[in-house]
């Protein structure tokens, strides 16, 4: 039996002025469900994390956090918990003492605090530091510990804002693995991520905003087999600019551009003997690739190519 | 409500200990107010205390028996820092390159009528040129008695008519005598009374304690609120605000402590004035610790408040720059008030500096009552108040 979502937003719509940022957005989130949220920046990410937090309320639509509106209904925000990009918390202070102060600011009782600042620590795996500075801490301990003072009051529902960025490889997959012991637990996650990788490690579903409208959702295995089923990906790059001409020839071979200049793309069943095929073709029509690659579709394919349709 | 004060608190916390683990900003919060009131205090209580001593170029162009003996009374004289001078063009020259307070030319015999001496002044030491004049007149009746009597009798003269034979022969042996042995100098004009209970340089002391504290306070409550720019672009108020205190709590934490870095400050400067100066404000302490408290909310408030209006922290750097600055230098914490034009002066009680300054000289200098600075108390619980509201409105803007 599916429980009942946590977050519930439906045909929102908000705009700034004159430019509308969400076209009608649709997201749901259930407990112990891990979904990234994919797209360019510009595309609205910010401006929809910001309404289900109840920063902001909608133009056209709802947003139903805890089964309430969290813009209306502060108490609706209290199972929520937000990690900034940044290391949101004092620097000169100890990483008991920021969440200590996190945990009173957030509401928890003042006799719980001790045990939730130490479940957070534990969590986080940030119990070993706990009397250390911020300031004196590697990037990957900040990263864990910005999101022990986001947890540190049991939240239903987590969002995290790019949680891996500027962080190497050992301390990501100390942060994924964190994401991960908190779905167990049972807790929401929701990830803004420009981190495909990590996005197609951890998400149980993804979806791609672009331009204030969800473009694509759903598993990401299930979408990249959906978007490319037995294809492989042809990239083709050209070492010089083309003329109109040009561009017209590649088009003919089902070639597409990509954001990269010179660099096109095809979808193509037959693999390497069809990459082999194209370059001859290309030859014959003096347009020499510099290089061709082929490779497996992966989430960052899909989104590149979401994002890339857009661009041609 | 309890929630939001132990909230309200727990910023407060954090605010103490970020100051305590940064040990110099520690030193200069709470160091350098003592230190800057200590330096003012020297040099202003010196300007207004009995000791002024100019500094004085004399030139004698007379010299005539009478002429010679101001001129050496004047450069013996312990009020002055007199200096002789080659010519008229020497004087001028040192008043205008700043070597000299003030000059003086000795140009006709001063026993002779008319107007012997010219005074040389420089307009932005133009207090010194009243007091050049003092004490030349001060040597002339001490060191040429004779040279003065004639001058008084030649101003007498058109009133009285003119002097018999016999009696102009009196007024030759008067002069005569008194040039042989001058009479020792009395003040017999005045009398002089200091104020009940003050002590030498008092007033001015109060005034600088307190232009320093509201200057201080203002700094670094400025310096403080600029934290909630910090909390901006660090994330940290993206994450208050998605919950459910919001960033009201935090500004009241911040105010609050704001307000008691004030107090400490003020204490601080108020230990030393009294210590030092023997400045009374343990002995005023019911009226001291409320004008402290209110120029402490006022700063707080203000500068939260102005903090607030900005979208980045340049922004709000040049503002606090700007504003600290104007507003000492109006309000009087940076020159007395006394000395400003009239205008400048009502001017100045836009400033919270104004009102910090009157209500302490009120309570520690003039010894006055809850109605001496009750008002005062209400206009700066006003500012910051209103400066408080400002902060805790704009805080709950999504688009800050």
């Amino acid at each position: 039996m599916i429980p009942d979502p946590i977050l519930v937003a439906e045909g929102v719509v908000r705009s700034y002025g004159q430019r509308r940022v969400l076209k009608g957005v649709d997201l749901t989130l259930h407990p112990g469900e891990i979904y990234a949220l994919l797209g360019h920046n510009g595309a609205g990410k910010t401006t929809l994390v910001r309404a289900i937090c109840g920063r902001l309320r909608p133009d056209a639509g709802t947003v139903r956090l805890n089964g309430a509106d969290p813009a209306r209904t502060p108490a609706a925000r209290a199972g929520l918990g937000l990690v900034p990009q940044e290391i949101a918390l004092y620097a000169n202070l100890s990483v008991r003492e920021n969440i200590e102060t996190f945990a009173v600011l957030a509401g928890v009782p003042r006799a719980a605090i001790p045990a939730a600042v130490r479940r957070a620590m534990e969590l986080t795996r940030t119990l070993e530091r706990a009397d250390a500075p911020v300031r004196t801490l590697s990037g990957g301990f900040q990263r864990r510990a910005n999101i022990a003072a986001a947890i540190v009051h049991k939240p239903t529902l987590l969002i995290l804002d790019e949680p891996t960025v500027g962080v190497d490889i050992d301390a990501r997959e100390a942060v994924d693995a964190v994401i991960r012991d908190l779905r167990d637990l049972g807790v929401a996650v929701l990830i803004v991520t420009h981190d495909l990788d990590q996005a197609g490690a951890l998400a149980d579903r993804v979806g791609f905003l672009r331009d204030g409208v969800m473009v694509l959702e759903g598993e990401p295995r299930a979408l990249v087999a959906e978007a490319y089923g037995d294809q492989m990906e042809i990239l083709v790059h050209l070492s010089e600019g083309l003329d109109t001409a040009g561009e017209i020839r590649l088009a003919a071979e089902g070639l597409e551009p990509t954001r990269r200049p010179g660099v096109w793309t095809r979808l193509d069943a037959g693999g390497y003997a069809a990459a082999g095929r194209l370059d001859a073709r290309l030859r014959k029509l003096g347009l020499a690739p510099r290089e061709i690659r082929v490779r497996e579709p992966s989430l960052a394919n899909l989104f590149t190519l979401v994002a890339d349709r857009k661009a041609a | 409500m309890k929630t939001r004060a132990l909230m309200a608190l727990a910023m407060m916390r954090v605010m103490a200990l970020e100051l305590w683990r940064d040990r110099a900003a520690l030193v200069m919060t709470f160091l350098l107010p003592p230190l800057v009131f200590l330096i003012f205090s020297s040099v202003f209580a010196g300007t207004s205390g009995d000791n002024l001593q100019p500094k004085l170029a004399v030139t004698d162009l007379a010299k005539t028996d009478a002429s010679r003996r101001v001129a050496a009374a004047l450069l013996k004289s312990p009020d002055l820092r007199a200096e002789t001078a080659a010519d008229p063009a020497a004087v001028r020259a040192r008043v205008k390159s700043g070597q000299v307070d003030v000059g003086l030319v000795i140009r006709a015999d001063p026993a002779a009528p008319g107007r012997p001496f010219l005074i040389v002044a420089d307009p932005s030491r133009a207090v010194a040129a009243p007091l050049a004049q003092a004490r030349t007149q001060q040597a002339l009746a001490a060191a040429a008695p004779d040279a003065a009597l004639r001058r008084s009798v030649e101003a007498l003269t058109p009133a009285l008519g003119d002097l018999t034979p016999v009696q102009s022969a009196r007024i030759d042996a008067a002069a005569a005598a008194l040039r042989a042995k001058p009479p020792a100098l009395k003040e017999d004009l005045f009398d002089r009374e200091q104020i009940a209970g003050a002590r030498k340089g008092g007033a001015v002391i109060a005034y600088y304690a307190g232009a320093v504290m509201i200057l201080f306070a203002l700094f670094s409550a400025m310096q403080g609120a600029l934290s909630l720019m910090e909390e901006r672009r660090a994330g940290v108020a993206d994450r208050l605000l998605a919950g459910v205190a919001g960033m009201g709590p935090v500004v009241t934490g911040k105010f609050l402590f704001l307000t008691a870095q004030a107090v400490v400050q003020a204490v601080m400067i108020f230990v030393v004035a009294q210590a030092v100066y023997g400045v009374e404000a343990l002995q005023h302490f019911a009226l001291w610790l409320p004008t402290t408290l209110a120029a402490g909310v006022c700063s707080a408030g203000l500068a939260l408040g102005l903090v607030s209006l900005c979208r980045t922290r340049d922004q709000a750097q040049m503002l606090s720059t700007f504003v600290i600055l104007v507003l000492a230098a109006i309000g009087g914490s940076m020159a007395p008030r006394f000395l400003m034009p009239a205008w400048l002066q009502s001017l100045g009680w836009l400033t919270p500096h104004a009102w910090v300054i009157d209500a302490y000289q009120a309570v520690l200098w003039r010894d006055g009552g809850i109605g001496a600075v009750y008002k005062a108390w209400i206009v700066l619980a006003a500012v910051g108040a209103t400066g408080l509201g400002v902060a805790q409105a704009l805080s709950r803007d999504p688009q800050r």
